[in-house]
Formats: C-alpha cells, structure tokens, sequence
C-alpha cells in the first residue's frame, strides 16, 4: 500500500511536468540565445584598412596544447598603410577537429588578429572539412558573429587596474612584465626574462598531505562509523523479501 | 545473505572475497564481466563478478580502458599549457580540477590569490558541486531501473536543473563544460552583476523542484528499498582505502576538506559539514542530496559578499614558458563534489624548467573505487549497479 502511494506521489510529480513550459530548444529549426563569451569556431581578422592583421609571431602555434595550429611565416615586406615593415603569414592552418576550443591562442595573440565564433562549424562529411584553412578563417570573420573575447579584452579583464595605466594595452608583453614584479617575489622575475639564468626557487611546500592529521583525529574515534556501519545492515534483505 | 556482509575488521583488513574454493568445488560458480561497456558503469569500466545464483561471491574490478597517459603528457606540456588538459579528467566537475591543479602551482610559486579570485573559486565550486550532485542522483536513479520511483523521470530532471548551472558557467567563461577559466594566480573571467542576479534566479528554481526529486527518490518507499542496507562500508574501512567526499562522510565520518584544510574562501565561509551515518547507499545519496541544499546556501552567502578587485595578481598567461621554476614540490588538494582531489607536482622539468618533472594527481573516484570488492560480495546482481551507481565514480580522473 505504502509502494502505491508513493509511486502515485511520483506519478503526480511526473504529470504536474505537462503544466510546464518546455525546455527543449529544437535546434536546427530554433537556435538558443547564446551569451556574448560563448566560443567554438575561429576566425581570423582584418583591420579598418582592409589589412591582415596576423603578424605571424607564431605566439599561438607554439601555446597550443593540443598543437592543432600550423603557421607558415612569410617575408616580412612593407605594409600598404603605414608603410612599415612588419610579418606576414603566408599560411595559417587551424585543426578544429583536435582542437578543444581553450582560448589561450586568443589570449597570447598580440595584434588581436585569431579570435573565435559564435557559430559552430557545420558537421561535415570528412574530416578534410573541418581543418580550417586560412581561407576558410578571413572568410569566418564575414560569415561567422565574434565571440566577446579578444587578446586585448582577456588580458584586460585579468590584469589588476592599476597596471593598466602605465603602457597602452597595444603592448601587453611589455606591460606584464613590471606586474610581474610587482605581484610575486624572484620566481616571477626569472619567468619574465627567459635568457637570465634560472632561479632556484626553495621548496615553498614539502608533500605534505593536508587531510592527515584529520584523518588520523578520525581513526582515533571509530566507535561512531562502526555502529553506524553495521545497524542497518541486518533488516533490509528481510523487508525485501516481505515486499516480494 | 546477511552473513555475506562485510566481515568485522581489526587493523588488518583481510581478503574481501568469500571463499571461493568451497563454490569451486561445486562448479557453480558463473564469471560475469559488467562492462567495459555497460551503461551504469558510468564511463568504460569493468568488473569480473563471480556469481552464485545471483549472489556475487568476488568481484575483480578493471580500470585502465580510459587511460590517456595524461601525467605523462603534463611533463611535456608547460605549466600554462595544463589547466585546459585537466578539464577532461573529472568531466562531470571540470571547475574543480582545474582549481587543484592551480592551487598546487601556486603553492609551489608562492603567489598569493587576489581575494575576489579566491571568492569566485570557491563560487564555481559550489555551483559545480550542486550540478554534479544532481547529475549524481539522476544516473542512480536511472540505475535502479526507471521504476515509478525515479528512474528516467527523475535522470531527465536532474539534467535539466544542471543545465541552468551549465548556462551560468557559459556566460563566465564562453564554454560550456571544458572552461578553461583558472590560471596561475586567480581567475581568467570575470564575473559581471547581470550574471549574479541569474545566479539567484537559478538557484532559487532549482531549490523549488529539489521537493520534487525527494518525492521519487529519498522520500519514495521503492527507492528507499533499494537502496536501505545495500553496500554497507564501514566508517574504518573506508578512511583506510582512503575514500573521501561524500562517500566517507556517509560512513559517519566527520571529514571535509572545507572546513578541515581551509583552501579558495572557505576559512571566511564556514560550511556545515552533511554527515550521515549509516554507510550504505541510502546515505551515500542523502548525502548528495543535503549538501545540494547546503551547498545553494554557500551560493548565497558566497555572491552576496563578493568582493571587489583584481581577479588575476599573476602574470597573465602571454607566452608559452613564461612560468619557469627550478626545483621544489608541493602537494595541494581541495575538496571536489567527490572527494579529496590531489595535486603533487615537483618542479623542475622540460625545456628551461617550463614543466614539472613530475605531476601526479590523488584522484578521489579511484579510491572510492577500491572499496568495491568490500562492498560488493554478498549483494546481489541487481545491487551492484546500485552499489557502483552510489559511489559517483568518474572513469575521467580514475584512468587519467
């Protein structure tokens, strides 16, 4: 009887569900609204000029953990609007298919010129598709609405904003490095200046496992989890089979 | 049946598995493997059962099927590369591993966390620990067998309420489950004022149907039955396996990372502890089931004090071996919504000291699971899916 009522309880719970609105969202048909951070696919941008704005610094080639990303470097030549010399890349090939979308490469980019998109890329039939040619990349940036995050904007948002006023946020290499010095003792100092000679950094910690002791205070009082442990054991095969 | 259940142990814990040789004799005995495939195995995990009748009288579990040599690949990658790599080992809870990786960084590079960014921290970990609690009582649920009591409804509503929480994290940090969101020194992403008013919103719809899920399964009378008595582990047993989390504190054992070895902004947080006592599978989701609510409790006091600042006081990452360190080692373990999750990394690796020699992680699934051959003679066929079901292991972080 007590089974009955409490199944009808669930029951209830269950068709109460048909008063609600629906959560499915049908995909293909209807599209959710996405919020401005949200990331999948890349794209590579131009700026105001009409000009590429990768530099081919190699930056996000070599941050990839999954190293999906390939940069082919070209001559450095003048550039048509400011007439300086500056890096080209000449090929920029981006595997989607191990990719798993972290965002460092937005984040070290220094001329904010790879950033990703709103809108994933289309299932494909082969796996040729979904390598992201640099193609495939300038046209993403027409086709395909940015996401929030750029190279400037992230380091923006983590940099204290005190450190912000001192160099523009065109330089963020430059302007890491006295934040670093301010921020954390000698070991930072080494990591800013990778041709200085390493600095031997003390054990800050040794291993030592925080739960111990704890455990130990908990070994010392067993007399609670025994008689816990062993109490309910015995009644239940009995009910179970009553209930059968 | 009820001489089956764990034998009484002095400090010695003896062989777990009945004597075989006596059901040998007899040729009875029936070798059942449960997975690599099986659906309730909650990932690729098996289990050899030797059955009498439907009794089990030993169980040999197997991990290793999703073993991606990721310690390993930490000693190539450098300690800027490794925080997007650690999402996929806890899948179900990507937030917390990615806070113990970078709290044992942090440690070892002595670098203090900006004070919001330690707030925020322990804000994402409870948000985290609410979804991957109810993720937790829906796969049990659907374990035992989508009966009237729980079963699919009560999986499909589990899931619909993390999705709220999967949303809050999507605004954050862009990606909806491999966030990428911690770094060396504090956080990546912000938090805006918008995002906190649909953090109470969420949680306030969320703490309105948690009745519902009581209702099909810690209220329910079948649901009680089945899973009352079943996979009893004892308070001792399981501090010397080394079971943490949830798991322990349903053994009557008083022991939270939280409150205990204070990490993120917990020592200004206090939390109360859920302990159950019991040890079986009944407490193991009342457990989940209280510390959702204690846990939507923190959410509140959490954002309401929510400080202002730098969320970052580390270099932010801009080149792929900025963090260079050349010797020292340091162990760092928070508290995940399964248990104690570890972190030992001994620096002094790869190209210039740009990766640690060594990293290791204490993951809290794989002890949990080396109580299964404790718990699982003696149960029957049909128990052991709840059984398994109730110790919430994630094959991500038990192989790595």
């Amino acid at each position: 009887m007590r089974h009955l009522i409490d199944a009808s309880r669930a029951l209830f719970t269950t068709m109460r569900q048909v008063l609600r609105t629906p959560v499915t969202v049908q995909f293909p048909t209807e599209i959710r609204k996405r919020p401005e951070r949200y990331r999948t696919s890349f794209a590579l941008l131009h700026d105001e000029h009409g000009e590429e704005l990768c530099i081919g610094c190699l930056q996000c080639e070599r941050i990839c953990p999954s190293t999906v990303i390939t940069v082919t470097q070209g001559p450095k030549a003048e550039s048509k609007v400011t007439g300086k010399k500056r890096g080209w890349a000449s090929d920029f090939v981006l595997d989607t298919t191990a990719c798993i979308s972290c965002e460092l490469c937005v984040q070290v980019c220094p001329t904010d010129a790879l950033i990703m998109t709103q809108v994933a890329d289309i299932p494909a039939y082969s796996r040729e598709e979904l390598v992201l040619t640099m193609d495939k990349l300038y046209a993403h940036e027409k086709d395909k609405p940015a996401s929030w995050g750029t190279g400037t904007r992230l380091m923006g948002m983590q940099e204290a904003p005190k450190e912000e006023k001192k160099p523009k946020p065109a330089k963020p290499v430059a302007a890491a490095a006295p934040a670093a010095a301010e921020a954390a003792p000698a070991a930072a100092l080494a990591a800013a200046e990778p041709t200085s000679a390493p600095v031997v950094v003390a054990p800050v910690a040794a291993a030592e496992p925080a739960s111990a002791p704890v455990v130990a205070a908990a070994l010392a009082a067993p007399p609670v989890a025994e008689t816990s442990a062993v109490a309910p054991a015995a009644p239940a095969p009995a009910t179970k089979e009553e209930s059968k | 049946m009820t001489s089956m259940q764990t034998p009484t142990h002095t400090l010695k814990w003896p062989n777990p598995h009945l004597d075989m040789a006596a059901f040998e004799a007899e040729g009875e005995l029936m070798l059942l493997h449960l997975g690599p495939q099986h659906p309730s195995t909650h990932g690729v995990f098996r289990i050899d059962l030797y059955l009498d009748g439907e009794v089990i009288v030993k169980a040999v579990p197997f991990a290793g099927y999703l073993h991606r040599g990721v310690e390993k690949l930490m000693e190539r990658l450098t300690y800027v590369q490794q925080t997007p790599i650690v999402d996929k080992h806890d899948y179900v809870a990507p937030m917390t591993s990615e806070q113990a990786l970078n709290v044992a960084f942090e440690k070892l590079l002595g670098v203090e966390v900006p004070r919001r960014a330690r707030w925020l921290r322990s804000l994402f970990a409870e948000l985290q620990r609410i979804a991957s609690h109810l993720l937790a009582l829906g796969t049990l649920s659907i374990d035992l067998g989508g009966a009237l009591g729980g079963g699919s409804t009560l999986f499909i509503h589990c899931f619909r309420e993390r999705e709220l929480i999967m949303d809050l994290f999507e605004e954050v940090t862009g990606a909806r489950f491999h966030y990428n969101t911690h770094t060396i020194g504090g956080n990546r992403h912000d938090v805006t004022p918008e995002w906190a008013a649909h953090v109470r919103s969420a949680m306030k719809t969320i703490l309105a149907r948690l009745p519902e899920y009581d209702s099909m399964s810690i209220d329910n009378s079948i649901f009680i039955e089945r899973t009352r008595g079943v996979g009893v582990l004892d308070g001792r047993l399981a501090l010397e396996l080394g079971v943490t989390g949830p798991n322990l504190r349903a053994c009557g054992v008083d022991h939270d990372l939280r409150r205990d070895a204070p990490f993120h902004a917990y020592d200004e947080v206090p939390v109360n502890v859920i302990v159950e006592q019991g040890g079986d599978s009944l407490a193991r989701v009342l457990v989940r089931v209280r510390e959702v609510r204690e846990s939507i409790r923190l959410v509140e006091v959490l954002l309401e004090g929510l400080p202002e600042g730098p969320i970052c006081s580390y270099r932010p990452i801009k080149l792929v071996g900025q963090v260079k360190i050349a010797s020292g080692q340091a162990y760092a373990a928070i508290e995940t919504p399964r248990g104690e999750l570890g972190t030992f990394v001994i620096a002094g690796g790869g190209e210039g000291n740009a990766s640690p020699y060594r990293l290791k992680f204490r993951p809290p699934s794989l002890h949990s699971l080396s109580a299964l051959p404790y718990l699982l003679p003696g149960a029957t066929l049909s128990d052991a899916v709840t059984i398994l079901g109730s110790l919430d292991p994630i094959m991500g972080e038990v192989d790595r």
